[in-house]
C-alpha cells in the first residue's frame, strides 16, 4: 500500500499527519509527504527558477522546503518514522527536479527509509492528481482546513481513496462510523474501516440507513457480512439500522466524535458533476475526519 | 474514462469559453461603427473585425492561463491566416522584427549575467552606499534596482537582488512573524524599484523597444537612446524617494537599525571570494553592448545588439548554451512575437483606430478635453492590462490603439511604455512580483496594500510629466 498526506503549513497540518500515519502504519504502507506551492505563470517561470538558483547558491531552501523538513522533524520526533543522521548526507537541503513542477527533496545529513518528500508547484488538484498518477498512490490524505471546493475536487478527480482531516482532536475518543449498503464499494470500505479501527483500537458503528421503513435484503445482507468481518477480526461494533435522508442520518449519528469510512458512489462521473453524491454530502455536512473508499 | 474528460473539461473551462466567445462573436455581423468607417482609413471591415475577435480570445487565455502562453502565440498566428487576415507570409514577416531580437537577446543576457554571481557584489555596493539604517537600506535596494533595471531589465535584477535581500532578513531574526514588515519592505523595494527603473532606458524592457518599433513602423517618431533617457529618467529620479516613503510607510517594520544583519552579511560576502576574471569580462561584454546600444542602435537597431552580446557571452565561454537554453523563456519570446504581430494587424486593418474611436466616444463624458480623455484611455487601459497581462504584451496589443487616438504621438507613446511599468497591484502582474512572491515572504494582500499608493503615485507623475513633454 501507498499513501499520499498533503500539508499545507505548520499551523494545520499535525493533525493530518498524526491521522495519516497512525492509518499508514496499520495498513504497513509507504508514505509520500507532499507539499504544493502556488502556481507560477508561465511568463515568470524561468525567471523565478533563475532566482531560485541565486537563493540556493545563497544557501536559502524554496518555500515549501521548511514545511517538509517540519514534517519530517515531526514524525520523528513522535516515533512515526525512524530518521538517522549520517555524515555523508547531503551538505545541505537539496532538491532534485524530477519534473517540471516537481523535485524530491532530501534533506540535510539526514535519511529515512519510512518516507518520502516531495515539492510541487500549481494547481493542487492537478498535481496531486499527477502524483497519484505517477506514484500509484491507494490513498491520499489532505486536511480540513482546506478548502471545501478542494476537498469536493479532490474526491471527484483524484484516483484513489481520500481521507479528509477534519478538526481532529487527538485527546478525544473516537468511534469508526461505517455505513454499509449494497452498493460495490461498500466491502472495500468495510476493509478499510477494519484497519482504521485497529490503528486507533476503537469501536465500530456499522450503520445502515433506507430511505423507507424497510430493509431490503442487500442491505441487511452487506450488514451482515461487515458485521461477520467485524467479529472474526476481534473488533468491538455495533449495529444500527436507521431510515431517513442518509446524508442527515450519518451527520446526526457521526456528531463529532466518530471518524467515518465510507464507499465512493458509483454514480456515473456525469451525475456526480451536476448532482453530487452521498459522500460529497456527508463530506461538506460533517465536522469528523472521513476516508472515502474508492 | 468519463472523469478524465470531466476533469479536462473543468481545468480548460477558459480555453472553452474563449472559444466559445470566439465562434459567437464571428456569427455575429461586422459593428455598424466598424462598416462605416469603411473607406481610407479602413480597407477591409471583416478583417479588422476578426482581428479584434483574435485579440479578445488572446486576452482572455492570457489572463486566466487555461494552456500555456506559447499555445496562445501559436494561436494568435494561425487564426491570422485562417479567418483570412493575411496570408503565411505576411504573418511571418510580422512576427519576427527587430523588437522580438531585442526580447530574445536581453532574455538570454540575462541569463548570462545572472548566472555570473555577481549578487554579492552588489550586496557590498548596496552597503557601502546605505550604512545601517533601515530606511537607508530600503533607498538603496529601490535607488540600485531602479538604476540597474534602466539598462538590464527588471526580471534580471530582482533575481540577482533578491538573495541580497533574503540575507539581510534572515541575518536579522528567523523568526518569520518578527521581521515580517522588513520582509515585505525590503522585497517591494527591489520589485517595485526594478519595475521603475525599467522605464529608464530602451533596454530597460521589451515594451520600450516595440514602442520605439512602433513609431518607426507608423512613421510618427525616431527616438535614439539617449533621446529616450531624455524622457523618463527625471520621471524615474522622481519617483524614487516617494516610492521609499509610500512603501516605508505602509509596511513601517520593527527594526528601525540592522546592525548585525548587515555586519553578518559582509562576513558572508567577503567568504565568497573576490570578484573573478570571468565576472569582470561578463561585465566588460555588457559594457560594450551598452555602448553600441548608445551608439549604433539607430543603424543597427536595439536587437541586433542585443544579439551580438548573446553571441559574445557564448563565445568566450561565459555561459554554456545548455544553461542558456535551460532559462530562456521561449515561451514569452514566441508570445511577443504574435503579440507585436497582432498589433501591426491591428493597425493595418484599421481595429486599432476603430478601437481608439470608440473608446473616446464611451467616455467622452468623462472629461471636455479631448487631450487629458485620450491620455486618461491610453493610461488606464495600459495600466490595467499590465497588471493582468505581461507588460509587453499589453503594449503590443495597446501601442497601435493609442498611437491612432491622435495627439502628440510622443507624450501618448510615452505614456503608454512607461504605465505598462505600473505593475504593482497583483503577483501575476510581472515577473519581479512573482519572484519576490516566491519567496514566500510576501502574501497577495501585500501586493494590493503598497500597489494602490504605488499605481497612483505614478500615474499622478505622469500625468506631470506628460505635460513637460507635451510644453516641450
Amino acid at each position: 500500500m501507498k499513501f499520499l498526506i498533503a500539508v499545507g503549513s505548520k499551523e494545520y497540518s499535525e493533525s493530518t499527519l498524526r491521522v495519516g500515519m497512525q492509518i499508514a502504519k496499520s495498513f504497513q504502507a509507504a508514505v509520500t509527504i507532499v507539499y504544493v506551492g502556488p502556481k507560477i505563470s508561465d511568463f515568470s517561470l524561468p525567471h523565478v527558477r533563475l532566482a531560485q538558483e541565486r537563493m540556493e547558491e545563497w544557501d536559502f531552501d524554496r518555500p515549501g522546503v521548511e514545511v517538509l523538513e517540519w514534517a519530517f522533524n515531526f514524525l520523528a520526533k513522535n516515533d512515526y518514522i525512524t530518521s538517522t543522521t549520517i555524515e555523508s548526507g547531503f551538505p545541505k537541503n537539496t532538491l532534485v527536479q524530477t519534473d517540471g513542477n516537481r523535485c524530491d527533496v532530501y534533506l540535510q545529513g539526514t535519511i529515512s527509509t519510512d518516507v518520502n518528500l516531495i515539492l510541487r508547484n500549481g494547481d493542487i488538484i492537478s498535481e496531486l492528481r499527477d502524483e497519484v498518477a505517477r506514484g500509484g498512490f491507494d490513498v491520499t490524505i489532505i486536511g480540513g482546513s482546506q478548502k471545501r471546493r478542494m476537498a469536493h475536487d479532490m474526491i471527484q478527480y483524484i484516483d484513489s481513496s481520500i481521507l479528509i482531516v477534519n478538526k481532529y482532536n487527538p485527546d478525544k475518543t473516537y468511534g469508526l462510523l461505517l455505513p454499509v449498503d449494497d452498493s460495490r464499494k461498500t466491502p472495500q470500505a468495510v476493509k478499510y474501516g477494519v484497519r482504521v479501527a485497529q490503528a486507533f483500537g476503537i469501536k465500530v458503528d456499522l450503520l445502515t440507513v433506507s430511505k423507507t421503513n424497510k430493509f431490503g435484503k442487500g442491505y441487511r445482507n452487506a450488514a451482515k457480512r461487515a458485521a461477520k468481518m467485524m467479529r472474526r477480526m476481534g473488533i468491538e461494533y455495533e449495529n444500527h439500522f436507521k431510515h431517513g435522508d442518509p446524508a442527515v442520518v450519518i451527520r446526526e449519528t457521526a456528531g463529532n466524535d466518530h471518524i467515518i469510512v465510507m464507499g465512493t458512489s458509483t454514480k456515473n462521473p456525469i451525475a456526480k458533476f451536476f448532482m453530487g453524491s452521498k459522500p460529497l454530502q456527508v463530506m461538506e455536512s460533517n465536522p469528523c475526519p472521513i476516508l472515502i473508499v474508492k | 474514462m468519463l472523469q478524465h474528460i470531466i476533469f479536462w473539461l473543468t481545468q480548460k473551462r477558459w480555453l472553452l469559453f474563449a472559444l466559445a466567445v470566439g465562434a459567437v462573436l464571428l456569427l455575429l455581423p461586422v459593428p455598424s461603427s466598424m462598416e462605416s468607417m469603411q473607406g481610407e482609413t479602413m480597407t477591409d471591415p471583416i478583417k479588422a473585425y476578426r482581428t479584434m475577435i483574435i485579440v479578445i480570445m488572446a486576452i482572455i487565455l492570457i489572463i486566466f492561463e487555461p494552456v500555456p502562453l506559447p499555445a496562445v502565440a501559436l494561436m494568435m498566428l494561425f487564426l491570422q491566416v485562417i479567418l483570412g487576415i493575411d496570408d503565411p507570409n505576411g504573418v511571418a514577416k510580422s512576427f519576427m522584427n527587430d523588437a522580438v531580437f531585442f526580447i530574445m537577446g536581453s532574455l538570454m543576457m540575462a541569463v548570462a549575467i545572472v548566472s555570473q554571481g555577481l549578487d554579492s557584489r552588489l550586496a557590498l555596493g548596496i552597503i557601502r552606499f546605505t550604512g545601517n539604517k533601515t530606511w537607508r537600506i530600503a533607498f538603496g535596494f529601490v535607488g540600485i534596482s531602479a538604476f540597474l533595471s534602466s539598462f538590464i531589465g527588471e526580471h534580471t535584477v530582482t533575481a540577482m537582488m533578491m538573495p541580497v535581500g533574503l540575507t539581510l532578513i534572515y541575518n536579522t531574526s528567523t523568526d518569520r512573524d518578527a521581521t515580517k514588515n522588513l520582509a515585505a519592505l525590503i522585497l517591494f523595494s527591489i520589485a517595485y524599484g526594478s519595475a521603475m527603473g525599467s522605464i529608464g532606458t530602451p533596454s530597460g524592457g521589451g515594451r520600450n523597444v516595440i514602442m520605439i518599433g512602433y513609431w518607426q513602423e507608423f512613421g510618427l517618431a525616431d527616438i535614439s537612446y539617449l533621446g529616450w533617457m531624455r524622457y523618463t529618467y527625471p520621471m524615474l529620479l522622481v519617483e524614487i524617494p516617494i516610492a521609499v516613503a509610500i512603501l516605508w510607510f505602509t509596511f513601517r517594520p520593527k527594526q528601525k537599525v540592522l546592525d548585525s544583519a548587515v555586519r553578518k552579511l559582509k562576513v558572508q560576502v567577503a567568504r565568497r571570494g573576490a570578484m573573478t576574471g570571468q565576472n569582470i569580462l561578463a561585465i566588460i561584454v555588457f559594457l560594450i553592448v551598452f555602448l553600441g546600444w548608445v551608439f549604433l542602435s539607430k543603424k543597427m537597431g536595439l536587437g541586433i545588439i542585443a544579439l551580438i552580446g548573446v553571441f559574445l557571452y557564448l563565445v568566450l565561454g561565459l555561459i554554456r548554451w545548455s544553461d542558456l537554453n535551460r532559462n530562456t523563456n521561449w515561451g514569452v519570446i514566441l508570445l511577443f512575437g504574435a503579440a507585436i504581430s497582432i498589433g501591426l494587424q491591428m493597425k493595418e486593418t484599421g481595429a486599432a483606430l476603430w478601437f481608439a474611436n470608440s473608446a473616446i466616444d464611451i467616455m467622452k463624458n468623462l472629461s471636455e478635453d479631448i487631450s487629458i480623455l485620450r491620455w486618461l484611455i491610453a493610461v488606464l487601459l495600459t495600466g490595467v492590462l499590465t497588471n493582468l497581462l505581461s507588460n509587453s504584451a499589453t503594449v503590443a496589443v495597446i501601442g497601435p490603439i493609442v498611437l491612432n487616438m491622435g495627439g502628440d504621438p510622443i507624450v501618448m507613446g510615452f505614456s503608454t511604455a512607461i504605465a505598462s511599468a505600473f505593475a504593482y497591484l497583483t503577483v501575476v502582474a510581472s515577473p519581479t512580483c512573482m519572484i519576490i512572491h516566491s519567496s514566500g515572504l510576501v502574501q497577495r494582500s501585500d501586493f494590493i496594500k503598497a500597489g494602490w499608493k504605488m499605481f497612483i503615485m505614478s500615474i499622478v507623475i505622469l500625468f506631470i510629466m506628460s505635460k513637460f513633454w507635451a510644453d516641450s
